[in-house]
């Protein structure tokens, strides 16, 4: 065929993928024709095999069907829910049903997480999204997320910007200071950077300052109310009550003290002549560029960032004060910020405690159902485990959602063969276990037919042969399956290689041939197959196949419309 | 195998091309010494083709880069003889081994994105080794790559002569790969899991090129993978390797005929074999490959072994020979050239205290299921 059609599809299936098309952009304005048309259909507790060979489209047939990306068009159905039309955060509700094990577990994981961590990850996200997600926690997130959004979307330009003023509000700071001191005929070192940078553009660097300010309170604001909200996203006990009491506190305390900055205006010039202050001013000022740099990491050391900007926050007030007082102030406030930080990060790891304990007996559960021992593997990094030990966390991950169906991507293309029949057992086991409905993509047709009720074989974006695997297997009815079936190496030194019909390479889905895609290739082209796509149809009970003229069963009828423009070509 | 048999010539008393003595290979670890190869010794004859078999840490590959003197100079020390065609590769200096890199041994690796130089064009990498070794000029290495390119089935090789790696597929990059080390014509090829990145198809492509350029130049290959199946149709010999040594070492043929390792038994159960039905339950190998800095005493497969006894865990086997191996089978092999004349069926060589097939074997697993330390499907359940 590699053609079109729906002739194989089943009314009663729990997924079903009707006409998916999925197209990348290219580069010159192309397009790489990467899925076109392919209609697949999954009976509960069934496995359909998809096979290929590299750039066939079968990994992105798997993907399109988690939605990650979208198709270009066609349907997707999970238990008759539509996956296409449902916007990010339903699809987010939907993705504990439907889960996914990559070809390469170890960088399919993250290095720097335990596994008891990663195992219990979809339970913290997904799960507690659908069940107790309150009208509250939704608020949260939403502003969370813009806030992360607004951090994020914030990159080229607008940090850049950011950085630059951030910047010149140092400078200006610095050279504020010397010019108060220009008096004297000495050049400290703290004039030196604002001497080069500085002083030949007085003018700009305020207009820089007064945006730098704008930003750097913004962001400031965005700061504070940041790691509260992330925090209360992942751990769900703080999130309610806590965390939005976190929020209120630290935006007041916040709009409070930036109030009260600039009622002490007047002060300024005071506050700018003690040079210690403006010097410390500075250096917490760089603290938030560095930040600036890097916002992704606000999440991670958010608690920190919360602090500090308080800190300027307060440093900023402070410098509106008297000698004594200051000085009070200063101590209070420093009493203050180490109380509330070491509340703060008590807080974020006694939930993260709870939650991990809360997770814990399901992270076993599934540990031990893909057979790793728990009190071995729960604080161990994935890298400290083999390829094979690591795929089965993979699987774990994958399990602990209670998934109905799982799509595996080559999960065992890259481990050696004994590891493979381990995890290919595995899978067959829970499938039985659990009552899993599986999508199992790969290239060896030999690991497919292990493990299918139904394969698909897929060929440029087509479908070419869609069959039960041992009919498949004894007879191939499509050319291109049995090019297949001839590449498996055969562990039998007497077996005939066979080998010598497979010539060729995949022809570029940017321009894919007309008619049947797998006509350059195929032994058996003709005229036809150049000008006409074949349509999937049914050869013998249980058997479909996309060829004019299939290995099996009678050739296709010709269709009238097209029999009347080769003639009228001809 | 039936070709080079055929001719006679490959078998019949030339004097080995590799000679591999007591090769010993140790990485010297923060957690100890990690013996990677140790004590292995086979030899290869022109013309010959070998397949070296075993799982991730076997010391396959360290074996292979051994031989050619690829490993790192500091905390690794390698000790026995590797002897091609008369020159100790041992006692090699740098400026030597480069002669010998090319023209006399060459190497194709596992990942041909790796093994590539990203920003240099591929006529150019292709050419290097002729500039270097045979002096050729610029325009003449670019009209020899261009040939070479040719030759190993590379579709538009004068576009592609001017294009980056990256430019290309998986299949169309090892065929670079494999050009490049074909460039000088080496007299031995030694190919490090050339094709476990790859598709099947493209797999059976790329040994279907190594064995016509090896039968095309006379020349000897090692091809390293962990997929009997690979080997199966396309070696003369095969060893086997657990934990840095041979376990078991035999004439392809003889080898999937009269398997006598256990742990060449269960590789070949844990393939998944197309004539086997759908959900055929796939035999697997229990356990782990040994920590290879604290190997257990004894024979190192035995804690994964269905056969393994008390005796194996006190004492490891010595690698011994097969009394008398081929007749017995000779009536089966009836459509083939008789084995007789098939020389290297006599070397069969297996580490074993129970080897496979025999009623000692069938006996210990019995033993071994009533214990409780194996289940009914030959998997170790309790290695102790």
């Amino acid at each position: 065929m590699a053609g079109s059609g729906n002739a194989h599809l089943r009314p009663e299936a729990l997924l079903s993928a009707r006409d998916l098309v999925v197209e990348f952009p290219a580069a010159g304005g192309r397009t790489v024709h990467a899925v076109s048309g392919v209609s697949l259909d999954l009976e509960e507790g069934e496995t359909l095999g998809l096979v290929g060979e590299s750039g066939c489209g079968k990994s992105t047939t798997g993907r399109a069907i988690l939605q990650l990306p979208r198709p270009t068009s066609g349907t997707v159905q999970l238990d008759g829910q539509e996956l296409t039309e449902l916007d990010e955060d339903a699809i987010r509700d939907v993705r504990p049903r439907l889960q996914m094990i990559y070809q390469d577990p170890i960088s399919s994981l993250n290095p720097r997480r335990r596994v008891r961590d990663i195992i219990a990850e979809p339970l913290f996200i997904a799960l507690e999204n659908v069940s107790r997600r309150t009208a509250m926690a939704v608020w949260q997130d939403r502003i969370g997320e813009l806030l992360q959004n607004m951090l994020r979307r914030a990159s080229g330009v607008m940090r850049i910007v950011g950085l630059l003023a951030s910047v010149a509000f140092v400078l200006w700071i610095l050279s504020e200071t010397v010019e108060e001191r220009a008096a004297e005929p000495w050049l400290g070192w703290t004039q030196v950077p604002a001497a080069v940078i500085g002083f030949p553009s007085l003018a700009l660097l305020l207009l820089a300052a007064a945006i730098a300010l704008l930003l750097g309170l913004t962001w400031v604001l965005l700061a504070v109310m940041l790691p509260f909200s992330l925090m209360s996203r992942q751990f769900g006990e703080v999130s309610s009550a806590v965390g939005l009491a976190g929020v209120v506190v630290t935006t007041g305390a916040s709009a409070f003290l930036l109030w009260r900055t600039w009622s002490s205006f007047g002060g300024w010039a005071q506050w700018l002549n003690s040079g210690g202050l403006s010097l410390l001013t500075a250096v917490l000022a760089v603290w938030l560029v560095l930040s600036m740099v890097k916002p992704e990491r606000a999440g991670a050391s958010g608690v920190a960032t919360t602090l500090s900007a308080m800190v300027v926050l307060q440093v900023f007030y402070v410098a509106g004060l008297d000698g004594g007082i200051k000085l009070a102030v200063l101590v209070a406030s420093a009493v203050i910020d180490t109380l509330l930080f070491r509340w703060v990060l008590r807080c974020y790891r006694a939930n993260r405690d709870a939650e991990r304990e809360r997770a814990e007996p399901r992270v076993r559960e599934v540990l031990e159902y893909v057979g790793i021992n728990p009190d071995d593997a729960l604080d161990r990094r994935p890298w400290e485990f083999s390829g094979g030990q690591a795929q089965r966390l993979s699987i774990a991950r994958a399990l602990v959602s209670v998934p109905q169906v799982i799509i595996c991507d080559e999960p065992v293309s890259s481990l050696d063969v004994s590891v493979q029949a381990q995890i290919l057992n595995l899978l067959e086991d829970l499938k039985n276990l659990m009552g899993l409905t599986l999508v199992f993509i790969a290239h060896d047709l030999a690991v497919v037919k292990n493990v299918s009720d139904r394969v698909a074989v897929m060929y440029l974006g087509k479908l070419c042969e869609v069959s039960e695997p041992d009919a498949m297997f004894a007879q191939p009815a499509h050319p291109y399956t049995e090019l297949l079936l001839a590449a498996i190496p055969q562990p039998d030194p007497e077996a005939e290689l066979g080998t010598e019909r497979i010539g060729g390479e995949l022809p570029s889905p940017m321009d894919p041939p007309s008619g049947c895609r797998f006509r350059t290739r195929c032994p058996l082209a003709a005229e036809r197959c150049a000008a006409e796509e074949p349509e999937m149809r049914e050869i013998a009970p249980g058997r479909f196949v996309a060829c004019h003229t299939p290995l099996i069963g009678e050739p296709a009828p010709a269709r009238v419309d097209l029999a009347t423009n080769a003639e009228g070509a001809s | 195998m039936s070709e080079t048999a055929a001719q006679g010539s490959p078998w019949a008393g030339d004097p080995p091309l590799l000679e591999v003595g007591d090769l010993r290979t140790t990485f010297h670890t923060p957690v100890g010494p990690l013996a990677a190869v140790d004590g292995v010794e086979w030899s290869l004859r022109p013309g010959a083709r070998l397949g070296v078999v075993g799982e991730s840490g076997s010391g396959k590959s360290v074996m292979s880069r051994s031989i050619m003197r690829l490993l790192p100079k500091s905390r690794v020390t390698s000790t026995g003889t590797v002897n091609f065609d008369g020159v100790d590769m041992m006692s090699l200096g740098r400026r030597e081994l480069l002669e010998m890199w090319g023209p006399q041994l060459s190497m194709v690796f596992q990942d041909p994105l790796g093994s590539l130089n990203p920003v240099m064009k591929i006529g150019k990498q292709v050419g290097e080794g002729l500039r270097v070794h045979r002096d050729l000029s610029a325009r003449a290495a670019r009209s020899a790559a261009l040939e070479l390119l040719e030759e190993v089935g590379i579709p538009e090789p004068h576009r592609r002569i001017d294009e980056y790696p990256h430019q290309l597929s998986g299949g169309m990059r090892q065929r670079i790969v494999i050009a490049i080390a074909l460039a000088c014509s080496p007299r031995l090829l030694i190919a490090d899991e050339p094709t476990t990145a790859l598709d099947v198809t493209v797999q059976a492509q790329i040994l279907d090129l190594l064995e016509a350029e090896r039968a095309e130049r006379d020349m000897s290959l090692v091809l390293i993978t962990h997929d009997l199946g690979i080997v199966a149709g396309r070696t003369d010999e095969i060893i086997v390797m657990y934990a840095g040594r041979i376990v078991e070492r035999a004439s392809t043929r003889t080898l999937f005929r009269d398997m006598k390792m256990p742990y060449t038994e269960a590789l070949f159960r844990s393939i998944p074999k197309v004539t086997d039905d759908s959900h055929a339950r796939l035999e697997i190998i229990g356990g782990q490959p040994p920590q290879m800095t604290d190997l257990p005493s004894g024979c190192k497969f035995a804690p994964r072994c269905k056969y393994a006894q008390d005796l194996c865990y006190a004492e490891e086997p010595a690698l011994i020979e097969v009394p008398t191996a081929v007749p017995a089978r000779s009536s089966i092999t009836d459509s083939i050239d008789d084995v007789e004349s098939d020389p290297a069926a006599g070397v069969h060589l297996y580490r074993c205290f129970y080897p496979v097939g025999t009623p000692e074997a069938a006996e210990a697993f019995e033993r071994n299921i009533a214990s409780g330390r194996v289940s009914e499907a030959g998997v170790v359940i309790n290695p102790t």
